[in-house]
C-alpha cells in the first residue's frame, strides 16, 4: 500500500491501470475511503484509464491531523498526487466534500487538468446546506460516527438501494465506522468554519466540466449545482434519474460510464458544455438525453420556463 | 494475530484479555479523573471548567465501570505494566509554554484528547460477541462517551485563548497521541491483538 510523503503528512494512495494514457483522480466524500472507488477503478482501468484513488488528510489510512485540517492542505496534497501521474491528460472527479476540494484545485491548478467532474458538489454554503452541515456535526458529537452514518444513509440513498440492505446495514456501516475517527471527521467538518464561497471564482475555470446531480439530492440541492453550471463556462449539468446525494455508491456502473464518456468526448474534442442540461440514462451505455428546453430544470414538477 | 479480541470463550472475551484491556482503560481514565480532580478549582469561574467538572465524574465512571465489568484473572505481568502506564500519565511540561499552570492544563487536555480520540475499544469487539455481555457493553459505552468527552478538549485546545500557541499545542497533542497509541498497541500485542499501525 503506497504512501506519499507531503510536508509532514503521509497520504495513502493507490494507482492502477496502464502506465501511459489518460488518468482519472477520484476524490472521496466526507465519510468515505479510497476502497469505495473499487468498482470505478475496475471499470475505468478496463477502458485504459490510469486511476488514482487516495484517502484525504483526516481519512482512512492517511495521516489524521489532531486539531486542525486546512482545505488548502488538501489542495496542495492533491497537487502532489497529480504530479505523480506525470505528463498525460488528467481528469479530476470529486463527490460532495471531495467535489469542493476538486473545485478548489481546478481554480488554483486548472492548467494541470484536462477536465473536471463535479458530483453532488457545491461552491457555496446555502442556508439549508449550512444548517444541515451544522446538524450533522452535532450528530457526530452527540452520537459518534455511527449516528452520523445513521443520518447520512437514509438522506443519501434511495429506498430501492436501502430496502434489500436493511438487514445488512450494520455490516455496511462497519468499515466506515472502523476507519474513521470522530475527532478527524470533526476536523474535516470544521474546515468549513470561515468558509468563503467560491462562486465569484468559478468563471476562472476554463476546463471542460461535467456536473452530476442526483434527481432527488436534497443535501446539495439542484440550485447549488446550477450555480456551478451557470458560472463555469464550458460546463454541462447531467441529472441522474431517481438518485440521491450518494449516487456514486448506488449507481457505480452508470457513473463510471459517464466519467469515461466525458473524458473520451473531451479528448476527441467532441465535448461542448455550453451550460447545457441533460438527463442521464438509467443504465450504463444508454443515451443521454437533453433536458426539455421549455421546462424549468430547478423544479420537481413540470413547470414551463418563464421567458426572460 | 487477529485484529479483534478473542477467540471467544463460550461467547465471552477471554478473561486474560479482559484483564489487560480493563486494567489499561481503568488506569488511563482513572489518571485523567485524578488529574482533573486536582486541577480544578473549588469554585468554577469559566465555562470550560464546568465542562471539565462534568468530565471528572465521567472519567471516574469509566474507571469504576471497567473495574466492575471486567472478569479479572491473576496476571503476574500486570503490576509492572500498571506502574509503567501510571508513570506515563503523570503531568509533564509542554515545550514552548513558559506558564507552568497553562502548560499543565495543555498537557492534561492533550492526554485526554489522545485517550478519547486515539483509543477505540469498541473496534476490538468481534462482531459475533454477545452484545449483552457486561464487558462488551462497557467497551462500547466508553467509545460512545469518548465522542462527547473529547469536545471539552477540542473546545479548549482549538479555542482562541491558545491560538497564539498553536504550534506548541499541536506538538503537545501529537506527542500524547503517539504515547497513548504506542502503549495501547503494545498492550494489545501482548494479548494477541494486532491493530493496524496508523499515523
Amino acid at each position: 500500500m503506497p504512501f506519499l510523503s507531503h510536508g509532514s503528512h503521509r497520504i495513502r494512495y493507490e494507482l492502477d491501470g496502464p502506465e501511459s494514457g489518460p488518468a482519472y483522480v477520484l476524490v472521496n466524500g466526507l465519510t468515505q475511503y479510497a476502497e469505495l472507488w473499487r468498482g470505478y477503478r475496475d471499470a475505468l482501468v478496463a477502458k485504459d484509464f490510469r486511476v488514482l484513488t487516495f484517502d484525504l488528510l483526516g481519512q482512512g489510512e492517511s495521516d489524521k491531523p489532531r486539531l486542525f485540517i486546512d482545505q488548502n492542505d488538501q489542495v496542495s496534497t492533491l497537487r502532489a498526487l497529480v504530479d505523480l501521474l506525470g505528463k498525460r491528460p488528467v481528469f479530476l472527479a470529486g463527490i460532495s466534500f471531495g467535489g469542493l476540494i476538486a473545485l478548489r484545485y481546478a481554480i488554483a491548478h486548472g492548467d494541470t487538468l484536462a477536465g473536471l467532474v463535479q458530483m453532488s458538489s457545491f461552491a457555496e454554503l446555502s442556508p439549508q446546506l449550512l444548517l444541515l452541515g451544522n446538524a450533522l456535526r452535532t450528530g457526530l458529537i452527540l452520537g459518534g460516527t455511527s449516528y452520523l452514518q445513521d443520518l447520512l444513509l437514509p438522506m443519501n440513498l434511495s429506498d430501492e438501494w436501502l430496502g434489500p440492505q436493511l438487514k445488512n446495514l450494520d455490516a455496511i456501516k462497519r468499515q466506515g465506522w472502523l476507519i474513521n475517527d470522530v475527532y478527524a471527521l470533526q476536523n474535516l467538518m470544521e474546515s468549513f468554519l470561515g468558509f468563503e464561497g467560491l462562486t465569484d471564482r468559478l468563471n476562472s475555470i476554463r476546463l471542460p466540466t461535467m456536473i452530476l446531480n442526483g434527481e432527488f439530492d436534497f443535501l446539495t440541492s439542484r440550485s447549488l449545482h446550477d450555480t456551478l453550471r451557470a458560472q463555469i463556462p464550458d460546463s454541462a449539468l447531467i441529472i441522474i434519474p431517481r438518485a440521491y446525494h450518494a449516487f456514486t455508491l448506488e449507481k457505480p456502473a452508470l457513473t463510471a460510464d459517464l466519467l469515461a464518456r466525458f473524458a473520451t468526448d473531451v479528448m476527441s474534442q467532441q465535448w461542448n458544455g455550453g451550460g447545457s442540461i441533460w438527463i442521464a440514462p438509467d443504465e450504463a451505455g444508454a443515451e443521454i438525453t437533453l433536458f426539455p428546453a421549455e421546462y424549468d430544470h430547478l423544479r420537481a414538477i413540470p413547470v414551463r420556463k418563464v421567458k426572460s | 494475530m487477529s485484529t479483534f479480541l478473542g477467540p471467544l470463550d463460550n461467547g465471552q472475551i477471554p478473561s486474560h484479555q479482559q484483564t489487560r484491556v480493563g486494567a489499561f482503560l481503568a488506569s488511563l481514565h482513572g489518571a485523567l479523573g485524578r488529574r482533573l480532580a486536582l486541577g480544578l478549582p473549588v469554585n468554577l469561574r469559566f465555562g470550560w471548567e464546568t465542562e471539565l467538572h462534568s468530565q471528572l465524574h465521567r472519567e471516574a465512571e469509566i474507571a469504576t465501570l471497567m473495574m466492575r465489568a471486567t472478569s479479572w484473572v491473576a496476571d503476574f505481568e500486570l503490576p509492572g505494566l500498571w506502574v509503567a502506564w501510571e508513570m506515563a500519565w503523570l503531568p509533564k511540561s509542554v515545550e514552548g509554554i513558559t506558564d507552568l499552570r497553562q502548560g499543565l492544563l495543555i498537557d492534561l487536555a492533550s492526554l485526554a484528547h489522545a485517550a478519547h480520540g486515539s483509543i477505540r475499544p469498541a473496534a476490538l469487539v468481534p462482531p459475533e460477541a454477545d452484545p449483552k455481555d457486561a464487558f462488551v457493553l462497557a467497551l462500547r459505552r466508553i467509545e460512545f462517551e469518548n465522542s462527547r468527552l473529547i469536545q471539552a478538549q477540542i473546545l479548549f485546545l482549538k479555542g482562541p485563548e491558545l491560538a497564539p500557541l498553536r504550534e506548541a499545542v499541536s506538538f503537545a497533542v501529537e506527542q500524547r497521541h503517539q504515547q497513548v497509541r504506542e502503549l495501547w498497541e503494545a498492550m494489545l500485542t501482548s494479548i494477541g491483538v494486532q491493530r493496524k499501525a496508523k499515523n
